[in-house]
């Protein structure tokens, strides 16, 4: 490969997370306090640096490719970066005190995993390989297969990351094989040139298709899409709460944009055959996970299955933007998809932020019961609750709505009424585990009378999330123009 | 759209919108539980002030066109074709002004007897109200959707805190419910708006031509909302248990206007949108409205839960509305409209009557009362106007809805009009016997004697509502007046195949 | 054009009364108008109507007529709808009735009511009646008529259960206003009917269009369309006038005080309906099928009331259904197409029938608040004016030459003899043998009263009779007694009512039934000259009264008097004797002929069977716990199935996967290729 295109420049916020990261390693190293406050700020300081570097790149429109193709830094990846450093600082904050309670903080590595974590997830937001593509994805992997195992002392916890690994390499090993498959047909890792030798294939179409289906299952596996998302519930309720969110907001996006990249950068040749399968399994995960999130009565076993049904919406919003093999205002339709995922990620982190707001040092607040009477202790925080529990239903006017709102509209415009149809009806199912939550918070008396905990600063960021999704419903613009510029300057189709 | 509209200078639907949700933010940042009194007074002031906000409405209206008036728009949502669009005709004139004054009674109705968490129930009132003038005054689909959707969630809190003992149950019935019907106009929108160019416009949507099977699909998914929010028969049974449950106030926000804003969505959007649908099901919503009167009638006669009688008879009224809708004719459609805004006024009334009794005894069941004339001669005065009201007595509002739309009905087809008009006599009987029941006979028990009469308060209330009840009965014109060019218009649009 | 004040004084003048006394007399905005100022308000408004109207009638036989609107009340689209008088001979002759009687209702009720606790209410009531009444009478539209119509039964309601805390009374009143509905419910569909056909519900305007109407059929029959409107407006009127079948509510509404009987109960609201139909003669005239069926309602009311009315024992229910009997015969002259002669009936039942329930009133009184007529016995001494007048009004009712009842009953036998529409064979019969049985019952009733020994000192033994306040009365509390004459203000308006039973037919038979009264105003149509036969026999009202001794009416009049007298006063043995041995005829008449017993055990519980049917099998079974509970129940089961498959067990986890892309590959890669 020549020096010319390799471009280190553009993948500036990675070598810089990459070197902030090693230099934290080393800090943390003689920070002595048990709370890794020293840890906490400089993770958060290189958060904020990072966001800085991705917003002017989006702002001086940076666009390119590095490392001869294999890495991409568009307006698509510069959005999704902020999105996801966004996701990781909030969780930290959020996190802090309670990984201290749970002595998760003996040492760094909380904060350690979580940055090469998103370095991962990074890595896959730019990936222009498949060998990109899987590199982030096994970073990762590997970071939270480690952090779900944290508290080592914790049964479920480790029992939960025990889970994760298997299946999260099960998982790997389809994606390999389907990128094999892909390679064996093409004879490029490269998307782009994917992406020219499957246009007008026919002979052996066949082997493709056989690849795709082990792709999207490789690739879905970690949205936790229908019927691979068995790791999913478990994990999430028995990750210690901080790491589930860390799971269940960030990497989302990182999953979505290899998705994004794999089926439209590289195998859009395909769209006739790859659309069907995401309809399929985004139904199957609108039902199974509205169907079961009913019985839950650990909220975040609930959410896990609320988590999944909303995946579902995202992959219709993703296979709407193709009619009959071709583009159909495709950019729609994956503005739809990105807005739906960008507010998931921001209630996701609302309402677990919530659960971590209630959960002590001797009490985990993982029962929908443990909210009983919330009104009565705080009215804020069952107002931001009750905000983001209406989000997830989507009633207006909540960010939520606009949202199935986007996704519906794209379908109807891809003369998909009766997935629009299904979609609204499972979302009805699904109301009735929210309307659950708030009536426990609204008509039920409380039994836990301990005052809420939580630094200020932790209260303020939770209620500015709960204003957010609020003001964002009722000011939707903004958000989805942002989502439209990030597909826009990246999917030319 | 804005050259067949007039252009209004100062925004007063925008006012009689947000004048009554600020005032709620407020009473919810500022109330207390230590200190409920600041709540009420300054729900008061909010509620007055929102009545007061409306009055222009009424003086500035001009009744001479069919036009929407006082229109603001203003792009919302660029990307979705999304605007903030509000306007009103003869139609939603009333129940603007309607709302605003229903949410003044409710205020003074919840004053004493709510004592826990008294700045959210307010609070929750007066933001509920804006939500509804918003629906009154929508003119943009998605606008429409949210006003309509938005007021869920203040009435699933009031029937769930504030309500009875199996206030839960009601209020998840009442929520899921509703929101099932929603969601498939939610599609119906978006198909709308599609096949309208990506425009909420429903002055638009209006001009839109449509295929008559598309007519009919999108009748249904709209049926489905509207249906269940007036309530018609079959899908009725969410009401008697909101009724129950919910707190005075609920039940009279419920019946005096939230059950409007679905009969209301009829004449906004069903008839004019899908018109062709709307005359080949003319037959089916007619039977569905049949059955409201004289089913739900007889089933009035045998409840003994006072507020179950009331709500059963809502159900009924409200199929005057929407049979007065579907027999397209000048007089059917005034008496719905008329119909209407007079059910806010009596039903209202009675919840509110209803409600004076229960604070002093606390029970709803007929049995527990009798003789109460005895102890509370002022109550009952009103309580027996309201009941004749009820039966659609003349010199009460009740009664010019049932007569316009029964002279309609007879127009339209005599047999129509006559199982109708059976309302009179089932009106009367379900009316009449529960007065008998309640406030006449010898006093049986103890409780009802030591019933105290009704307190400045309630008097206050009460007589502003009888004298509403009273003046629409004496002289309804005012209330006709401004309709007729609005009606007129809509039944010329509504006569016009857009095959 | 303008409405002249005095119309509007006349009807408003008693409801300012009704507003004074209910709202500032009853403590519902305090009690700042006491007894005497309650009575004070509303006999001054009325009084100041009663001259109005008789102002207002010297001024219509000047031929001063009016119509025109008081104020638009709403509109219909374009057709505007308003509230406004219509100035006849009718209306004005209805307006003097009507005022006068409620007058003397007035002054009598002073002594009355005097020691009960609603006197203030009581007397705004009767304003309010005497209001709304005018209402009805002045109308020139349907819509007003129609609320005068409702207005005077919400009235008869509330005065029905004036005593609220009698059971009887309050299902009285309810069952009275029912029944009337079901009329209204017909009255209503009538008017949409002309509203539809006519596109308006002014008099003048629909009638303008009679003929056009006449030419319509009513559409998917081959009925006339007129025919259909008039016999349901005509349901109306039997649900007011109280016609059969609709009759049921009269007899109980004596639970209220007499006073109310009198007035409302006999003089004027249970006209309305006569009233109604004469107002409407020009299309009734245009229908022979819906005359018919008048004519044949009228004559069986006329006669199978009056039986009833014979086996009473309460004072009050014997008038009553004499009332009912004498509606029967008003509706029969209309039916004749003689509305002159039915409205000529109507003003003079007005006064004798008023009369008497007055006078029953008043024995009432003196009785101590006992209606059972076995107590009674030989007033006469002890009641002397009651006496006079009762016997005078009694007299006028069995239609003895030369009182008023005379002149207007003979006409309607008459009438109903020369009609010649399908009906009216029958209805001569029926109004003929009417004849007797009302003399036989009515002097059996005064005989039973005013004769014999006296049967009040042994009445402790029976029950307490009907009338009378629950609480207030206690100062009558003891029974039996001496009978005493009432006060003055009882007996003074009885004999201002004696005077026109006597004389009002005599002076008002050939101006009003073979004068040109009502020309212009009730219609005649040539095909049916019933009124002009009837003139043929008219020389003026002595050779009149006297031609009557040679009539078929008059013997059997007199006839009816002496078997009342013969058996009552003579051999008393003898209805003792008949009522033993015709035992099912007596409980048949006793049980007035089941019609009770089937409306409440057939039509009412029917109803509310129907309705807990529908709503404990069709709203809760059905709709809510089949479908609504049901489908939420499916959504929980279905729940529970599939978490089944959340076994928890990662093997479980790994082979879901592993199938789910067998499924996939299958279906996409061998199934599509």
């Amino acid at each position: 490969m020549e020096f010319a295109n390799l471009n280190l420049s553009l993948a500036a916020p990675e070598i810089t997370l990459l070197v902030l990261t090693s230099v934290i390693l080393l800090i943390d190293l003689f920070v002595k306090d048990e709370g890794r406050t020293l840890t906490h700020v400089l993770s958060l300081v290189t958060l904020v640096v990072l966001t800085w570097m991705s917003l002017s790149d989006l702002a001086s429109g940076v666009r390119g490719s590095a490392f001869d193709g294999m890495y991409v830094a568009d307006s698509f990846s510069h959005v999704f970066k902020v999105f996801s450093y966004i996701a990781v600082g909030v969780t930290l904050i959020y996190g802090k005190a309670y990984a201290k309670d749970r002595g998760m903080l003996r040492g760094g590595e909380l904060y350690l995993l979580a940055l090469l974590a998103l370095l991962g997830q990074m890595v896959m937001i730019s990936s222009g390989s498949m060998l990109t593509i899987y590199l982030g994805l096994e970073l990762m992997s590997l970071s939270f297969y480690a952090m779900v195992a944290l508290r080592r002392e914790h049964v479920v916890s480790t029992e939960a990351a025990m889970k994760y690994f298997v299946l999260g390499a099960l998982a790997s090993g389809l994606l390999l094989y389907g990128m094999s498959m892909i390679y064996g047909a093409t004879g490029t890792l490269n998307l782009a040139g994917v992406a020219r030798a499957t246009t007008g294939i026919g002979d052996n179409h066949m082997v493709l298709v056989f690849g795709l289906v082990f792709l999207v299952a490789g690739l879905t596996f970690k949205l936790g899409v229908v019927p691979f998302h068995m790791w999913l519930p478990d994990v999430y309720q028995g990750a210690p709460t901080v790491v589930t969110l860390l799971l269940g907001a960030a990497p989302k996006l990182a999953a979505f944009a290899i998705l994004l990249r794999m089926l439209v950068d590289g195998l859009f040749g395909m769209a006739a055959d790859w659309q069907p399968m995401l309809a399929i399994l985004a139904v199957l995960s609108l039902a199974i996970g509205n169907f079961v999130a009913i019985m839950q009565a650990n909220i975040k076993r609930m959410l896990a299955y609320s988590t999944i049904s909303h995946m579902g919406f995202v992959l219709l919003g993703l296979m709407s933007g193709v009619v009959e093999g071709s583009a159909f205002n495709a950019q729609n339709a994956y503005t739809s998809a990105v807005f739906y995922l960008v507010f998931y990620v921001l209630t996701t982190l609302g309402t677990f932020g919530l659960l971590m707001l209630l959960s002590r040092e001797d009490f985990e607040c993982e029962n929908v019961d443990d909210l009983k009477g919330l009104n009565r202790r705080s009215p804020l925080f069952a107002g931001v609750m009750l905000v983001l529990m209406f989000s997830l239903t989507g009633i207006p006017p909540t960010v939520g709505f606009y949202a199935k709102l986007a996704v519906l509209q794209s379908l109807i415009q891809a003369d998909q009424v009766a997935l629009a149809v299904a979609a609204v009806m499972f979302s009805l199912v699904g109301a009735f585990y929210y309307l659950r939550v708030v009536k426990v918070m609204y008509f039920d008396e409380p039994v836990d009378q301990a005052p809420l905990q939580g630094s200020a600063s932790f209260r303020a960021v939770l209620s500015v999330n709960g204003a957010l999704l609020l003001i964002l419903g009722v000011f939707p613009a903004p958000l989805v123009a942002l989502c439209a510029l990030a597909v826009n300057g990246s999917f030319a189709l | 759209m804005a050259s067949d509209m007039a252009q209004t200078s100062f925004p007063w639907l925008s006012l009689a919108i947000f004048t009554p949700i600020v005032f709620g933010m407020l009473v919810l940042a500022v109330g207390r539980d230590s200190n409920p009194g600041l709540a009420r007074v300054l729900a008061l002031i909010g509620a007055i002030a929102g009545l007061l906000v409306t009055i222009p409405l009424y003086t500035g209206f001009d009744a001479s066109t069919a036009q929407m008036q006082f229109v603001e728009k203003v792009t919302w949502v660029a990307q979705y074709g999304v605007s903030y669009h509000l306007g009103i005709d003869g139609i939603s004139l009333w129940f603007v002004l309607l709302t605003a004054f229903i949410t003044i009674i409710v205020v003074l109705a919840g004053w004493e007897v709510i004592t826990s968490r008294v700045a959210q129930y307010m609070g929750a009132f007066l933001i509920l109200s804006g939500f509804m003038i918003g629906v009154f005054a929508a003119l943009d689909g998605l606008l429409f959707y949210v006003f309509f959707e938005a007021t869920l969630i203040p009435m699933y809190i009031i029937i769930g805190v504030w309500g009875g003992p199996n206030r839960v149950y009601a209020a998840f019935k009442f929520f899921l419910y509703t929101l099932l019907g929603s969601l498939l106009m939610l599609v119906a929108f978006v198909y709308l708006w599609h096949s309208a160019g990506d425009t909420f416009d429903i002055l638009a949507w209006h001009k839109l031509p449509l295929g008559h099977t598309e007519q009919i699909l999108i009748f249904v998914a709209l049926l489905m909302a509207f249906a269940v929010k007036v309530p018609m028969w079959p899908v009725h049974t969410w009401l008697p248990d909101a009724h129950v449950e919910a707190p005075t106030g609920g039940s009279v926000v419920l019946a005096a206007i939230m059950l409007k804003l679905g009969a209301y969505g009829f004449l906004r959007l069903s008839l004019p949108v899908v018109p062709d649908a709307a005359h080949s099901l003319s037959g089916l919503m007619i039977t569905l409205s049949l059955v409201a009167v004289i089913y739900i009638g007889l089933v009035a006669i045998v409840q003994d839960d006072m507020k179950k009688l009331v709500a059963y008879s809502s159900v009924a009224h409200m199929g005057f509305v929407t049979l007065g809708f579907f027999i397209f004719n000048t007089a059917g459609m005034e008496g719905a409209i008329v119909q209407m805004v007079s059910h806010g006024f009596v039903s209202g009334a009675m919840f509110l009557c209803i409600g004076v009794m229960y604070d002093r005894v606390h029970s709803r069941r007929i049995a527990d009362y009798g003789g109460v004339i005895n102890s509370m001669p002022k109550f009952a005065t009103f309580f027996v106007l309201f009941s004749m009201a009820n039966s659609g007595l003349p010199a009460t509002s009740g009664f010019v809805g049932e007569f316009f739309v029964i002279m309609g009905s007879v127009a339209y087809n005599f047999w129509i009009g006559l199982l109708a008009a059976v309302a009179l006599i089932l009106g009367a009987a379900y009316s009449l016997w529960m007065a008998k029941r309640v406030i006449f006979g010898e006093i049986v028990h103890q409780h009802v004697r030591e019933m105290a009469d009704l307190s400045r308060r309630e008097f206050l209330i009460l007589g502003l509502m009888a004298i509403a009840v009273l003046y629409m009965g004496i002289y309804p014109a005012p209330f006709t007046d401004v309709m007729h060019v609005s009606v007129d218009a809509l039944l010329k649009h509504v006569a016009i195949s857009k095959l | 054009m303008s409405v002249p004040k005095l119309y509007l004084l006349i009807a408003f003048a008693p409801l300012v009364g009704a507003i004074v006394a209910g709202l500032f007399g009853t403590g519902f905005l305090g009690r700042w108008v006491g007894r005497a100022g309650a009575h004070w308000v509303t006999i001054l408004g009325v009084l100041v109507s009663t001259i109005g109207s008789v102002i207002v009638l010297k001024d219509v036989l000047a031929g001063h007529t009016f119509n025109g609107s008081v104020y638009t009340w709403s509109a219909i689209g374009s057709v505007k709808v308003e509230i406004g008088f219509m100035i006849d001979t009718l209306s004005a002759m209805m307006m003097v009735v009507v005022t006068s009687v409620s007058l003397m209702v007035h002054i009598y009720t002073i002594g009355y009511m005097k020691d009960d606790p609603g006197y203030q209410r009581f007397f705004a009531y009767i304003s309010l009646f005497t209001f709304s009444m005018l209402m009805l009478v002045m109308s020139n539209n349907m819509l007003q008529l129609f609320f005068g119509w409702e207005a005077v039964g919400l009235v008869s309601y509330l005065l029905i259960g004036f005593w609220y805390t009698r059971p009887s009374a309050i299902f009285a009143n309810m069952k009275a206003f029912l029944v009337n509905r079901v009329g209204d419910f017909g009255f209503v569909l009538g008017i949409g009917l002309l509203f539809a056909y006519a596109g308006s519900l002014d008099y003048t305007e629909v009638f303008s269009q009679s003929d056009k109407l006449a030419g319509m059929i009513f559409p998917g029959t081959d009925w006339m369309l007129l025919t259909v409107a008039c016999i349901a407006l005509f349901v109306g009127a039997m649900g007011k006038s109280a016609q059969f079948p609709l009759h049921v509510w009269l007899p109980d509404s004596m639970e209220g005080p007499t006073p109310i009987s009198a007035l409302i109960h006999a003089a004027t609201m249970v006209t309305a309906g006569i009233f109604m139909v004469a107002r409407f003669s020009p299309l009734y005239e245009l229908s022979p099928t819906a005359l018919s069926f008048i004519i044949v309602i009228g004559a069986i009311t006329a006669l199978f009331m009056g039986f009833l009315g014979i086996i009473q024992n309460d004072i009050k229910r014997v008038i009553a259904y004499s009332t009912l009997s004498q509606l029967g015969y008003m509706t029969v002259a209309l039916g004749a197409s003689a509305y002159s002669v039915a409205i000529f009936h109507l003003m003079t039942h007005a006064f004798f029938k008023a009369l008497l329930f007055l006078g029953a009133g008043s024995v009432i009184i003196g009785m101590h608040h006992d209606q059972d007529i076995r107590n009674m016995g030989g007033l006469r001494k002890y009641m002397p004016i009651t006496w006079i007048t009762f016997l005078l009004g009694s007299l006028a009712l069995i239609g003895t030459p030369f009182f008023a009842g005379f002149y207007s009953k003979e006409n309607i036998i008459e009438a109903a003899k020369l009609s010649h529409i399908w009906g009216s064979g029958f209805a001569y019969f029926a109004t003929l043998a009417g004849v007797f049985v009302t003399a036989f019952y009515s002097f059996r009733l005064y005989f039973l009263v005013f004769h014999g020994k006296e049967r009040f000192n042994a009445s402790g033994a029976h029950g307490h009779g009907h009338d009378g306040p629950a609480h207030g009365h206690d100062d009558h509390g003891h029974h039996g007694g001496t009978p005493h004459e009432s006060p003055a203000v009882v007996t003074v308006p009885l004999i201002l009512l004696a005077i026109p039973s006597v004389v009002i037919g005599a002076i008002a038979i050939g101006p009003m039934l073979f004068g040109d009264f009502f020309k212009g105003v009730i219609a005649r149509s040539p095909d049916r000259p019933v009124m002009e036969h009837l003139a043929e026999h008219f020389h003026g009202w002595v050779a009149y009264g006297l031609h009557a001794f040679s009539t078929v009416p008059f013997w059997l009049a007199l006839a009816g008097v002496v078997v009342a007298w013969f058996f009552y006063m003579v051999k008393p043995a003898i209805p003792a004797a008949i009522k033993t041995r015709a035992g099912w005829l007596y409980d048949l008449l006793d049980n007035k002929y089941y019609m009770d017993r089937f409306n409440e055990q057939v039509l009412a519980r029917g109803a509310r069977a129907l309705g807990s049917g529908f709503w404990k099998v069709g709203d809760k079974s059905l709709i809510d716990d089949l479908v609504v509970n049901g489908s939420a129940r499916l959504v929980g089961w279905v729940a529970a199935v599939v978490r089944q498959l959340q076994s928890g067990y990662i093997y479980h986890y790994a082979f879901a996967m592993i199938i789910g892309i067998m499924a996939m590959v299958t279906f996409f890669v061998l199934l599509n290729n």
